[in-house]
């Protein structure tokens, strides 16, 4: 028992760093981080509260209909299954590619001591998936509704315990997958394939819910209650499959009977139950996984091969060189390529197909639009190809990316300017790449003149310089470079959401600007005045980013 | 070659001295030793060399060159090893090595060459396709020597630089290090093994809580002890 708790301890101080949160506070330093961070999280209330207030109006419509009910499960179970989901990739990142696991695999602990030490911070983790979900629903559902003292004890209670059972079926889906593709040199590509598979199939998912929504927006005035009729059907469907998340509704709806309490605890005795069968598959089925999955196989025969060094050496400039480094990190290293690179080329075809998917009606008025104003197209991919920039994340990460071999950035002779072009580089070729996606994707669906094509991809490149740049400028003020988990360096990386926040702005602004400007001016003329702003703030950014460089390469400890 | 003029550096707002007002010259052709124990400076002390700690004050000339003034004069003339070899584990081998020398600006020919060279005497050529991440903490750390060297360096500087080495490399590296002096470059080490210390130093200095407690030939630092001793003895009596 004792282990099992200094476990805990240990992996929430090192997983939320506890330790160095307060080393920090008590330095003052950093303390504007925290001020940023709670602008950022600010930022995004306003929707957040759109999205609540419309909530409020689902629950009239089901109040009418007399489903009630159904109001609860919609909340238990989206936040279940984005709980799962989310679970999947935390999972995966936590139990088989932390850096700790190099020093607990030798302890004398059993497998299920890790991962029971390992689930609990999760848990933690996807609170902040599930609170933000489920307690609008609950929330809404007991204030409209005047639920008594009782309905609140067991919303806490099923609060607490809705992350147990997706979680449970991540963390056993993950040990099975990684067991059995435990093998060989090409592990890493398997993954990446399976995670690129994962993500189509939820496109698919997505289109499908686009179509009911789409069906619902048809109907016309009536949109609210036949997307409730829809949505309920689908809803029932859904909970169906997943009974826990109709548990919990009945234990809430029915609170006030003998139902509401057995529901309540089938529900909270499923959980217990389930993460006890994980805990006992995970002592045969976690370590078959883990082992030999952080060892990188050499080539095969090195002890017999001749290496002809003259054949493999080439002198390259420095920026060239530097941005060549990136780009093979970028590839190599599967959190990377499925974000950064994967995130690219993906965005845009979904966002295209999404469109497509909206129906006939819907691409009539596109196709009208197009033909009243044909460059707005242009403008919309320019713009859309300009936020990929700061999306694909290479500039807001790309000194956290250097990780612990920073050192080797600070010690060489590099110039600034080389430091710049290099990392920019990078950016533009991955943005290349998204600009192959997105043309190719609109061709199939739109007709697109070459001038469209030549403008969307100069424009959109020149814009990812800047874009690319203030990500940098954010990243070498802050840079996060004590990960253990690549993960780490660009998904919980909260420059990446500062930069997609001045990302918002910047777009947003010029865009503002285009609108009011696009009737008044030729549009030649707005291509031009774009580029100008373009190459403008590019060479202001990297005036500013040459002097923090030079600063933060010298004070950086 | 390498002027340090009252260096300190200090954490936690200077409540912890870790380099304490430290001033060294170091002449062409010098093997330089720097002996201490844990968590007396040394590292601290490289780390300002070498352009990792921005020094609280005092000054680093490298070459005549003020390190933290002119860093990219200073460091073209460095080659800095790391106690940990940490390098881009996704990256071959040879990426890594045509990487840091692309960093110097070092030709196709050239650097040829020094790799063979190295490559061959650290018997790593053949696994040198291989990504670093496949490589033990030995091959690491011959790689980074490696990549140190092809530059040709003025001034090499190592931490610890035998922890974790094979006989053989060692003996190959303290091989270099002599030819290299030489040459007229220096070389400035730190190292617990005394024995090395005493073998291939021309001067050595102990660092004791972050000051110098003695420095120069093993000759002068005997003749300062209260015996003729070993240089263990010495040690041991300088660092209580």
């Amino acid at each position: 028992m004792e282990k099992i708790v200094s476990l805990i301890k240990t992996d929430f101080n090192t997983t939320f760093g506890l330790s160095s949160i307060a080393y920090s506070f008590k330095n003052k330093k950093n303390r504007w981080q925290i001020i940023v961070f709670g602008i950022a999280m600010l930022s995004i209330l306003p929707t957040y509260f759109i999205l609540v207030k419309g909530l409020g109006g689902i629950y009239d419509i089901y109040n009418e209909i007399g489903q009630k009910s159904m109001f609860l499960l919609s909340g238990f179970l989206a936040s279940q299954v984005m709980v799962f989901l989310f679970g999947l990739i935390y999972v995966m990142s936590k139990y088989y590619f932390s850096n700790d696991l190099a020093q607990l695999v030798p302890l004398p602990i059993k497998p299920s001591y890790i991962i029971g030490s390992k689930f609990m911070t999760l848990m933690i983790s996807e609170y902040l998936t599930s609170l933000p979900i489920i307690l609008p629903f609950i929330f809404i559902y007991g204030i409209k509704g005047g639920e008594g003292v009782l309905y609140w004890i067991y919303s806490i209670l099923l609060v607490i315990t809705v992350p147990v059972i997706p979680l449970v079926l991540s963390s056993i889906l993950i040990m099975i997958f990684m067991k059995y593709t435990n093998i060989g040199r090409r592990k890493d590509l398997i993954r990446t394939i399976s995670a690129v598979v994962f993500i189509l199939l939820m496109v698919y998912a997505q289109f499908k819910i686009n179509a009911i929504t789409q069906k619902a927006l048809m109907e016309g005035e009536d949109f609210l209650i036949n997307l409730v009729k829809d949505s309920n059907l689908l809803v029932k469907n859904l909970g169906l499959t997943f009974p826990p998340s109709i548990w919990a509704s009945l234990s809430l709806s029915n609170y006030l009977n003998i139902t509401g309490l057995v529901y309540l605890l089938i529900f909270v005795g499923a959980g217990v139950l389930s993460f006890i069968i994980m805990i006992y598959l995970s002592e045969s089925l976690f370590f078959d996984g883990l082992i030999g999955n952080i060892e990188v196989s050499a080539s095969k025969g090195r002890a017999g091969r001749k290496t002809s060094i003259k054949d493999i050496t080439k002198q390259t400039k420095p920026y060239i060189a530097l941005a060549k480094k990136e780009i093979i990190m970028l590839f190599k290293t599967p959190i990377y390529l499925l974000n950064s690179i994967g995130g690219v080329i993906m965005i845009p075809i979904i966002l295209v197909m999404s469109t497509i998917s909206n129906g006939d009606e819907f691409m009539e008025i596109v196709t009208i639009f197009i033909k009243t104003k044909p460059e707005l197209i242009t403008l919309v991919g320019i713009g859309f190809i300009v936020s990929l920039g700061m999306l694909n994340s290479v500039g807001s990460t790309t000194f956290s990316r250097e990780g612990k071999n920073f050192w080797i950035q600070r010690t060489l002779p590099i110039k600034v300017s080389d430091q710049i072009v290099g990392r920019v580089l990078a950016s533009i070729a991955i943005q290349i790449l998204g600009l192959i996606a997105m043309i190719t994707s609109l061709l199939f669906t739109i007709k697109l003149d070459m001038k469209a094509i030549i403008l969307i991809s100069t424009l959109g490149l020149l814009g990812s310089i800047p874009m690319t740049e203030i990500g940098m400028i954010i990243d070498i003020t802050r840079p996060l470079l004590t990960w253990t988990n690549p993960q780490q360096a660009m998904k919980q990386n909260l420059n990446v959401l500062i930069g997609m926040g001045i990302c918002t702005l910047y777009v947003g602004g010029i865009g503002y600007l285009i609108f009011k400007l696009i009737n008044k001016v030729d549009i030649n003329l707005i291509f031009i005045g774009l580029s100008m702003v373009f190459v403008v703030s590019s060479l202001l950014f990297y005036f500013i980013l040459e002097k923090l460089i030079k600063k933060q390469f010298e004070i950086l400890e | 070659m390498l002027k340090l003029d009252s260096i300190s550096k200090s954490y936690n707002k200077g409540r912890v001295k870790a380099v304490d007002n430290i001033s060294l010259e170091i002449k062409p052709g010098e093997i330089f030793g720097f002996l201490g124990p844990n968590g007396a400076g040394k590292t601290t002390t490289i780390k300002m060399i070498v352009g990792l700690l921005k020094p609280d004050n005092g000054s680093v000339t490298v070459g005549g060159i003020n390190a933290w003034k002119e860093p990219l004069k200073a460091k073209s003339m460095i080659s800095y090893v790391p106690d940990n070899p940490e390098v881009y584990d996704k990256l071959k081998g040879i990426e890594y090595l045509n990487f840091i020398a692309d960093m110097y600006e070092i030709s196709k020919d050239k650097r040829e060459e020094k790799m063979n060279y190295y490559l061959e005497m650290f018997n790593i050529k053949d696994a040198i396709e291989d990504i670093v991440g496949s490589y033990s903490h030995g091959m690491k750390q011959k790689l980074v020597l490696t990549s140190a060297l092809i530059s040709e360096p003025d001034l090499f500087i190592l931490d610890e630089p035998m922890v974790g080495l094979d006989p053989k490399s060692s003996f190959n590296l303290k091989a270099i290090m002599r030819e290299m002096c030489d040459e007229g470059k220096t070389v400035f080490f730190s190292t617990h093994v005394l024995e090395v210390a005493e073998k291939i130093c021309d001067r050595i200095a102990i660092i004791s809580k972050g000051k110098i407690v003695a420095m120069g030939t093993m000759e002068e630092l005997r003749s300062h002890a209260k015996e003729k001793e070993s240089l263990e003895n010495i040690f041991l009596e300088l660092t209580e």
